[in-house]
């Protein structure tokens, strides 16, 4: 549709000398924003199968010691455990807690839902920092600070947003009225839920959860102020970087850059297969 | 678009006629999230809010502290400077990125905006780092500058406000494209066939058509870019190397170095306030972009 549209509009090829250089320099800008935002990940790659001891690009010869180094330290290792049991823990409290919720906000229709539902969102707006400072004094008090569940907690707190975000928008767009052909031919609420309802909107589930497994796996400034003793890779590699340049940090930074390619092609495959991406 | 209004048309007369919703429908199902929520979210904001009136004979020291103690001062106008120039550099770089991907052909604008989602995406820790590479003394940068005698010693770039502008203006311009980028794509392309059939030259169409009608979402993207640079904690606190302190730097400090809880919840007050005004204009602009 847009494709012939495109042919249309480019047809009239008579542009004037100015049209060509003005089209020309937007290019040209462009590509270079693009090169510039793309540097970062363009960089680090190349490095982190470098030879050198210091951080030289481009590198001066191959070598996986820096892989090597990461995965002999019982350290690093540590930490991507602890990683992922938060992850794993905190979008998977996230993806109940919140896909129930937006299903609530979804069907229902009483008074305040609206304030409920800018609410669940309100994490994505204050600056992380400050729920990073009011969780440390909550939990201070609570005598959970430095604690695994604590730092679960506050995972889940932020994945929770993303959650009831995605979620919303896929049950909006399926039909309440299969819901209903369920329950009149005398199907339990429950049963109607689990056969008719999830099968349908478990794409976005599995969508909504990975969303929130990422948000929590790269997390740094609540776990820089709640973790405690218990180091997560990211709160690992802010405090090294805060100190010294490690180059064993190029090797994590490849491994989460194949990380986020992974989740990203699946969150995509996911979003065509719940009609979320037409 | 047309889905949307299919699917708002089905579901109408089903809710409201067929079926009298009961009240409190799927209310059941809201409670166990919003008990977490307000228990993990809302009780210790308020709570936190509570303390930077602390000590209660004197309910507003702090704040006073805040906005007469000039090194606070200095902070937050140090943090509103470089949130300003960052969300100046994410709109002159983010619009013309934004306007180029719109013109190319579908498959090419697929590729590119897979690019610009994967930067996005890419851990915030890992695009901060990389910066230290090209922009250190014996960095990329440095040495291509160097070879080609336009500088004669290195130039610093890292540790200092330059360092921290380029690297919060890489990591926020996916933030600004990729909804500027969308609001293009939503423009019916008819307008601009109606003026370019009319006669008008190309540059006409762009500033006197193209331009006004996508201006609304540049301004809610330079919004967002400034309320998150406001906030901004992890760029700052590497690539400034703990000479340009932000906001949340500060805040920081004053929790884990010299423990002045009460200051720090009341420099959060602060942040809050300005966040929320700022998103106040955010929503109104998206809004009316939505309306229009």
């Amino acid at each position: 549709m847009v494709s012939s549209r495109d042919a249309r509009r480019k047809a009239p090829a008579a542009g004037s000398w100015t049209d060509s250089v003005g089209s020309w320099a937007t290019t040209v800008v462009a590509v270079s924003v693009l090169l510039f935002l793309a540097l970062p990940i363009l960089v680090v790659i190349p490095m982190s199968f470098s030879s050198a001891e210091a951080l030289t690009f481009p590198p001066p010869g191959f070598s996986l010691r820096w892989y090597e180094s990461f995965f002999g330290d019982a350290r690093w290792l540590q930490a991507a455990r602890t990683s992922i049991i938060v992850a794993v823990a905190s979008s998977t409290l996230a993806a109940v807690f919140g896909s129930a919720a937006a299903y609530g906000l979804v069907r229902g229709n009483w008074f305040g839902r609206g304030a409920i539902e800018a609410n669940f969102l309100l994490p994505l707006i204050v600056p992380q920092v400050i729920t990073a400072l009011a969780l440390y004094m909550y939990f201070a008090r609570l005598g959970i600070l430095g604690t695994l569940p604590g730092l679960i907690m506050g995972h889940t707190v932020l994945g929770l947003p993303y959650v009831v975000l995605i979620m919303t928008v896929a049950i909006r767009s399926f039909d309440v009225r299969i819901e209903q052909v369920a329950l009149s031919l005398g199907s339990s609420w429950s049963r109607m839920f689990v056969s008719v309802v999830l099968p349908n909107l478990a794409p976005s589930l599995a969508a909504a959860w990975l969303f929130a497994f990422v948000i929590s796996f790269d997390e740094v400034i609540i776990t820089f102020f709640l973790a405690g003793a218990h180091e997560t890779i990211p709160k690992r590699m802010f405090n090294e970087l805060m100190l010294q340049v490690n180059p064993t940090i190029t090797a994590i930074a490849t491994l989460l850059i194949s990380i986020s390619i992974i989740t990203i092609s699946t969150l995509a495959l996911l979003a065509r297969r719940s009609g979320l991406l037409r | 678009m047309a889905g949307n209004v299919e699917v708002a048309h089905r579901v109408q007369p089903t809710s409201s006629r067929l079926t009298l919703p009961k009240l409190g429908e799927g209310f059941a199902q809201v409670v166990p999230a919003l008990i977490l929520i307000l228990l993990l979210f809302n009780v210790p904001l308020v709570i936190m809010l509570g303390w930077s009136f602390y000590p209660l004979e004197t309910p507003l020291a702090n704040y006073e502290q805040i906005f007469t103690r000039s090194i606070y001062l200095k902070v937050i106008g140090n943090t509103f400077y470089i949130a300003a120039l960052t969300t100046v550099a994410c709109c002159l770089l983010g619009y013309p990125l934004c306007y180029w991907m719109w013109r190319l052909s579908p498959r090419w604008r697929l590729i590119i905006a897979s690019i610009v989602v994967l930067t996005f995406w890419v851990s915030i820790l890992v695009r901060t780092y990389a910066w230290i590479v090209i922009l250190g003394n014996d960095g990329i940068v440095n040495r291509l500058l160097l070879t080609w005698g336009l500088i004669d010693s290195s130039v610093s770039f890292l540790y200092n406000q330059t360092g921290v502008i380029i690297g919060t203006t890489n990591v926020l311009l996916p933030f600004m494209v990729l909804p500027l980028f969308a609001a293009m794509m939503r423009l019916d392309r008819r307008i601009l066939l109606a003026a370019e059939t009319l006669g008008a030259p190309k540059g006409v169409i762009f500033w006197k058509i193209f331009f006004p009608l996508t201006l609304p979402s540049l301004a809610a993207g330079a919004i967002l870019i400034f309320i998150l640079t406001l906030g901004f904690f992890i760029t700052p606190a590497i690539l400034g190397g703990g000479r340009v302190p932000m906001i949340a730097n500060m805040m920081d400090l004053l929790i884990n170095r010299l423990p002045r809880w009460e200051l720090a919840a009341a420099i959060s007050g602060v942040l809050l306030v300005f966040t929320m005004i700022f998103f106040a204009g955010y929503q109104w602009l998206n809004n009316r972009q939505q309306a229009s």
